[in-house]
């Protein structure tokens, strides 16, 4: 498997700040331009700097380079406990787009959009505690760079736990912020 | 000569531009206009007519004028709705055609025949061929709608060496002489047919697109469409006689032209004096038409661009107040309207270049520049709009290449066999953000081979890669025999496009006796959604109009009623439209509460 990390002359680690990501990109995307075989070798330059600007991927490959690791691991309970939220938030909102369509004029619309308003305070709720989830997670991996420097397979565990929680932080994040935009254009 | 041109086409208008001297210049015409009107006429003898003079057949022969093309090119039967156009477009074999007389077009013919106009005016003014060319799509098209685009170069004569997006083409004619600059821009692109909003960071030259999202189906067309029906119902209002013959299609399309200059004058000036003169025998038409008249119908088509503004924003992870600059490009971003609404998305007042028609025109060919080699120190780095997955089982699709990745890019699937022996496995490849595969456009489908072996011990990997035009190409791999095959997702679709036409064609047969009562029960679906919502709304707000208003508004109600009573479907839409447009004030009003209700309680 191709380590994304050595692709773009970086060092295996659990965070990256933004800039350095971007700028190693920015690099090695110009240096593999400037080679002969150049269109085959950016396109796994490109998905190279995807993957790792995803924190749940780049965690998740990082698991598979160094541990061999497949996904592992149940649900942990505390996000089993936001999920409930999450789903009630964003089912309300299904329900209540749904009842709309594209033939409906202004004033119904602008009547929903009334209506709604209970809903998008939910979705505000849960959108700011998957933030906080995801800011979390985010700053755990920093500090978890320190051990990793030290001795990389303590950090296995912790690891594999934060590339799961991640992934269904990141994916619920997104669909709350979908039902959002939708309920935006209703105005 | 080895010159790469860059082409802009349009939807409404086509332009062409060559480097020169290291800046990128627009070409003229005979006539001395960059811009040429993206129309084709067919006379019944003798060769097409391009351009400005066939715009002017529009009203003379609106059978045998061809413009929009651009919205159905690369479509297939049943994507477009009726598009509403005077000339005959019919389906064949899943594709969209236009049929002048006996002559069948592909939309794709018809777009070349602009190009080959644009080809010969540049090499008429350059003094030698030209061959290989840069064309601007729409950031949002898919697959289909640019393989079509390429293949329109290709007919025409050109070499397409590539095809670039809309938005950062402008941002690449914005930002040319700034390339030392660090900034971040977006650009928001309201064509004649299409949308777009591309979010770029420029950094040292190099032009990243961080996000672009779009709508293929809206623009300033759709503005004038409901400007013309304004417009009839003001005549018909005024000459109910005239009804039948306002129908005819050279009236529409005279109408059209007239409610699109009217458009146009009324972005400098507050009202403007519609005049149809001879309208009926000797009876003229006039109607001073205001500016606020076309707002109330513009603004709800405009505010449709606010949801792909915001998402966006969203997938480059940037608060609005984070960006620079935003660049609106298109002729329709000089309506007022359009500037007051994109200022209040992004909060903060947009750039207005000169020239918002040519913006993209002079990114294409900065675009050919940069290919030839003329132009140095400037990249740019741009991502395909849509995710790329495969159905998967229980009708789920497989994000395979996440929307807004870098291109090129590509992304690999290892499939095996899942019964012994199995020696072909049907794949379905779809473009889109829905969960189920069905929700999305088909890109195509292909069979995968296998050799006959036990179960799971097939090993055929397959790589999906989309190259900088935005355009997939497939190959698959066995892994034991090492043998590698291109997958052709073309011939898949026909098969695809048959059934559906087979489909078409059945209901066809039913559609005539249930047209009728479906019509009425749609129209009185939305009677009964909308009786109810003014009722509520003139509780909430009713104190905060006039009380003439909402007579008015009350009168508009009981013809409605009234009409219902008719079973007169005609009557009941024209009810229900009018009792729509006679409460837009109520809408703005109920919005206005809510905001502020909204911001009371964040206090």
């Amino acid at each position: 498997m191709i380590d994304y990390f050595a692709l773009l002359d970086l060092e295996r680690r659990p965070f990256i700040a933004d800039e350095s990501l971007k700028n190693a990109y920015l690099r090695k995307s110009e240096m593999t331009r400037a080679q002969t075989n150049g269109l085959d070798a950016l396109s796994s330059v490109n998905m190279a700097f995807r993957t790792l600007s995803n924190p749940a991927a780049r965690t998740q490959h990082l698991l598979n380079l160094e541990f061999g690791d497949a996904r592992g691991g149940c649900l942990a309970p505390d996000l089993g406990a936001i999920f409930g939220p999450v789903a009630e938030a964003v089912q309300m909102a299904d329900r209540e787009l749904g009842s709309l369509s594209a033939q409906s004029s202004a004033l119904v619309r602008a009547l929903a959009y009334q209506k709604v308003d209970g809903v998008r305070e939910r979705l505000a709720e849960v959108e700011t505690e998957l933030s906080k989830r995801y800011s979390g997670l985010l700053s755990e991996l920093q500090q978890l760079y320190e051990i990793w420097r030290i001795d990389p397979a303590q950090c296995r565990d912790r690891l594999a736990q934060i590339a799961l929680r991640l992934k269904f932080v990141q994916k619920w994040l997104s669909e709350v912020h979908e039902r959002q935009i939708r309920l935006e254009e209703l105005a | 000569m080895n010159d790469i041109v860059g082409i802009d086409l349009g939807t409404t208008n086509s332009l062409i531009g060559v480097m020169d001297s290291g800046f990128p210049i627009l070409i003229a015409d005979q006539n001395g206009s960059r811009l040429t009107p993206s129309v084709v006429y067919f006379p019944e003898s003798g060769e097409p007519v391009v351009g400005a003079a066939a715009d002017r057949m529009r009203t003379l022969s609106p059978e045998r004028t061809v413009y929009s093309i651009k919205r159905l090119i690369g479509r297939r039967s049943g994507e477009s709705e009726k598009d509403d156009f005077p000339f005959v477009v019919k389906s064949q074999a899943g594709r969209m055609l236009v049929e002048i007389g006996k002559a069948l077009f592909k939309p794709e013919e018809i777009s070349s025949m602009v190009l080959r106009k644009l080809k010969a005016d540049a090499e008429s003014s350059l003094g030698h061929p030209v061959h290989r060319a840069v064309i601007t799509v729409p950031a949002y098209f898919n697959d289909a709608q640019r393989q079509a685009t390429m293949r329109a170069g290709e007919l025409a004569g050109f070499t397409v060496e590539r095809i670039v997006n809309e938005p950062t083409a402008a941002a690449l004619a914005y930002g040319l002489d700034r390339l030392g600059d660090r900034a971040r821009i977006a650009v928001y692109d309201l064509g004649g047919g299409t949308f777009d909003v591309s979010i770029l960071e420029l950094n040292d030259g190099v032009f990243r697109v961080l996000s672009t999202n779009g709508n293929t189906r809206l623009g300033g067309d759709d503005i004038d469409r409901e400007l013309m029906r304004l417009l009839k119902d003001r005549i018909t209002a005024r000459h109910p006689e005239l009804r039948a013959e306002l129908e005819n299609k050279l009236f529409a399309a005279r109408l059209r032209e007239i409610a699109h200059a009217a458009k146009i004058r009324l972005s400098t000036e507050d009202v403007v004096q519609v005049e149809i003169p001879f309208l009926s025998g000797h009876r003229g038409f006039s109607y001073n038409l205001a500016r606020q008249e076309l707002e109330a119908i513009a603004r709800p088509i405009i505010r449709r661009t606010r949801s792909h503004c915001l998402r966006s924003l969203d997938d480059a992870k940037l608060d609005p107040l984070k960006l620079d600059e935003i660049i609106l490009v298109g002729g329709v971003t000089r309506m007022p309207i359009v500037r007051q609404f994109v200022a209040e998305i992004f909060q903060r007042l947009p750039n207005i270049p000169h020239n918002p028609e040519e913006a993209v025109a002079v990114g294409a060919t900065i675009q050919s520049g940069i290919l030839s080699g003329q132009i140095q120190n400037v990249v740019l780095l741009d991502v395909t709009p849509l995710s790329l997955g495969i159905e998967t089982f229980g009708g789920l699709m497989n994000v395979l290449i996440p929307r807004n990745s870098t291109i090129p890019c590509k992304a690999g699937e290892m499939f095996t066999n899942a019964v012994a022996n199995q020696t072909a496995m049907q794949i379905v490849v779809l473009q889109g953000e829905r969960e189920l595969a069905k929700d999305n456009w088909e890109l195509g489908r292909f069979e995968l081979e296998f050799e006959p072996v036990a179960k799971g011990l097939a090993r055929v990997g397959v790589q999906f890669e989309i190259d900088a035009n935005g355009i997939l190409h497939v190959l698959a791999r066995d892994i034991q025999t090492g043998r590698e095959k291109i997958v052709d997702l073309n011939s898949a679709v026909d098969v695809a496009d048959e059934a559906v036409e087979k489909m078409i064609a059945e209901s066809l047969d039913h559609a005539f006796e249930d047209m009728a009562e479906r019509l009425w029960t749609e129209t009185v679906l939305k009677s009964n959604e909308l009786l109810p919502a003014v009722r509520s709304a003139l509780t909430l707000v009713g104190e905060q109009i006039k009380p003439d208003e909402r007579r008015k508004i009350e009168s508009l109600v009981q013809e409605v009623e009234t009409a219902l009573k008719s079973h007169d479907q005609r009557r009941l839409k024209q009810a229900n439209s009018e009792l729509d447009e006679g409460t837009q004030q109520l809408a703005t009003l109920l919005i206005d509460r809510a905001m502020a209700e909204a911001a009371k309680r964040k206090r």
